[in-house]
């Protein structure tokens, strides 16, 4: 069959051309079909940049996979966006920075959006043999905790302050820059011991094992998150923090193990 | 006209270049006043630092000149089955990314290490103490010293050696008299760079030692956990590590022991061979 031309590239080139065509009217409809149904597949918000606290890491793509995510501890993300970092949304793993940033106008006014559980961790082999906090005063014991200026590190400082263990800061032989660094050393089995959230001990199933710490003293974990001030995707940037505050944001939260929000403080 | 114009990218890709690399280091001293930096030095998370790095740099330093110079010697005079990849083992680390190099060490001698039982039956643990801080610089900064010195080493005339053996010096005069004098530029610009590369080591350290002030946290790992607490801070132990180079590269220059390169100054055409 002669389609265009005396050559075979004429054929080709027309075989292409509507494969390449059918290709394309498939991605469009598709396209065009993701968008009409969008209370079933997961709602995008591209063309905006995220800096999250570490432990945000795994769920935060559930909740919406189309931002650009920048994940790290909050104080350090805090340091870059003072600095000019081209972030839209900041998610902090406590209260405090964000208000920090907003009383030197750097990002609007925060709202709280999940919770969160400190927990104490330990390599499944637990060289050590810790079963309770109160192991921790044990000499030798390898603890490993995050810096104090990342959030984590001071929810861990609360803790031993309201357990009246400050002494076993003894026995830390590294503050690290960030939770997930402490999981890491854990889990690898080089420290005994760490401090993370409960949400990020789930993200490594049997490397290491979990303790509990009391409820009378377990510090107050608030996340919060704001709009970065110099975005010039405010609108987007509001339409991810709806994202994450509505029915479907607080439910992928939830099956990550955040704790919930109590309804009044949505802020909405 | 062409000339011209040529001349003109010439100056202005120099031009470029030089602004680019020394703007960020002016940039440096102009936020942090003199003052400043001379109040931080009293600032204990700087002390601290300064005094751990110094330490392990000066001890690493002297176990890379140690066991790397024979290294370097033996590969480069000698030639055995296996040479070319003993020494691409040898420069390996060179470009390996420092967290993966960390991970390594902590995947030989950590806890749950290749090496880690035989270590703990021996006592010894390594992550987390100052020792694991001068491994993690001494494994990054050897490839630097070995290299160059295998070359300073290549380029010796085997004349000038074979002469001194025949005139009566053994092996060893022959390598502390002859040897280490020629080949003393190489030797030295190479020692000067693994110091520099120790010296700034982060990667490696931060994985393997981890980081707490006055054991492991050395000024470059002071300076990333200052950075979210204290900007001054960060940027004053930034101009120091810019002053210790600096003072480090000058007087290297001074002492004229920071030979220049052959290929980029005038090289000695006089070195006659016999061959």
């Amino acid at each position: 069959m002669e389609f265009g031309g005396r050559h075979g590239i004429g054929r080709r080139r027309t075989v292409t051309l509507a494969v390449f065509g059918g290709v394309l009217f498939t991605l469009l409809a598709a396209g065009g079909a993701g968008a009409r149904t969008d209370t079933r597949t997961s709602t995008h918000v591209t063309g905006i940049t995220v800096y999250a606290a570490a432990s945000l890491t795994d769920v935060f793509p559930k909740i919406d996979s189309g931002p650009r995510y920048s994940f790290g501890a909050s104080s350090t993300l805090a340091a870059q966006i003072t600095q000019g970092a081209p972030a839209d949304v900041f998610a902090s793993a406590n209260t405090t920075i964000p208000a920090q940033l907003f009383a030197k106008g750097l990002v609007r006014k925060p709202v709280v959006f999940t919770r969160n559980r400190l927990v104490l961790v330990v390599p499944t082999s637990n060289p050590a043999g810790i079963r309770t906090v109160y192991d921790l005063r044990k000499k030798g014991v390898k603890l490993v905790v995050a810096a104090p200026a990342v959030p984590v590190g001071s929810y861990t400082l609360q803790v031993l302050k309201q357990m009246g263990l400050i002494s076993v800061l003894a026995n830390v032989v590294s503050r690290e820059s960030d939770v997930r660094s402490v999981l890491s050393k854990v889990a690898l089995a080089e420290a005994d011991a760490g401090f993370v959230y409960s949400t990020d001990a789930k993200t490594v199933p049997g490397k290491v094992r979990v303790l509990k710490i009391p409820a009378w003293a377990q510090p107050k974990v608030t996340y919060g998150m704001a709009v970065v001030s110099s975005s010039s995707n405010k609108a987007d940037a509001q339409r991810f923090i709806k994202e994450v505050l509505s029915k479907a944001g607080q439910k992928k939260l939830f099956a990550a193990g955040f704790v919930p929000i109590p309804k009044a403080k949505s802020g909405h | 006209m062409r000339k011209a114009l040529l001349a003109i990218l010439y100056f202005l890709a120099t031009a470029v270049a030089l602004a680019f690399l020394t703007l960020p280091l002016l940039a440096i001293f102009v936020h942090v006043p003199p003052s400043e930096l001379i109040e931080q030095l009293s600032n204990p998370v700087v002390t601290d630092a300064l005094i751990v790095s110094f330490k392990t740099t000066v001890i690493a330093q002297a176990l890379v000149l140690l066991f790397g110079t024979p290294t370097a010697y033996l590969l480069a005079t000698r030639r055995f089955p296996g040479r070319s990849l003993c020494i691409t083992l040898v420069e390996l680390p060179l470009v390996l990314p420092p967290a993966v190099a960390g991970i390594g060490l902590l995947a030989a001698f950590g806890r749950a290490g290749l090496l880690g039982s035989s270590l703990r039956s021996a006592g010894i643990a390594l992550p987390f103490t100052q020792s694991a801080v001068v491994i993690a610089v001494v494994f990054v900064a050897s490839p630097l010293y070995v290299r160059n010195a295998i070359a300073a080493f290549e380029a010796i005339d085997s004349n000038l050696v074979a002469a001194s053996r025949t005139l009566g010096a053994d092996s060893a005069r022959t390598f502390f008299r002859v040897v280490l004098p020629l080949a003393r530029g190489g030797l030295v610009a190479g020692a000067a760079l693994a110091f520099a590369r120790g010296l700034g080591e982060f990667g490696a350290t931060i994985m393997f030692a981890g980081s707490l002030q006055k054991v492991t946290q050395t000024l470059p790992l002071a300076i990333y956990a200052e950075f979210e607490v204290d900007f001054d801070v960060t940027l004053a132990i930034s101009a120091l590590l810019v002053l210790i180079s600096a003072v480090l590269l000058i007087a290297l220059k001074l002492t004229s022991l920071w030979q220049p390169s052959e290929q980029i100054s005038p090289s000695r055409f006089d070195r006659l061979s016999w061959s």
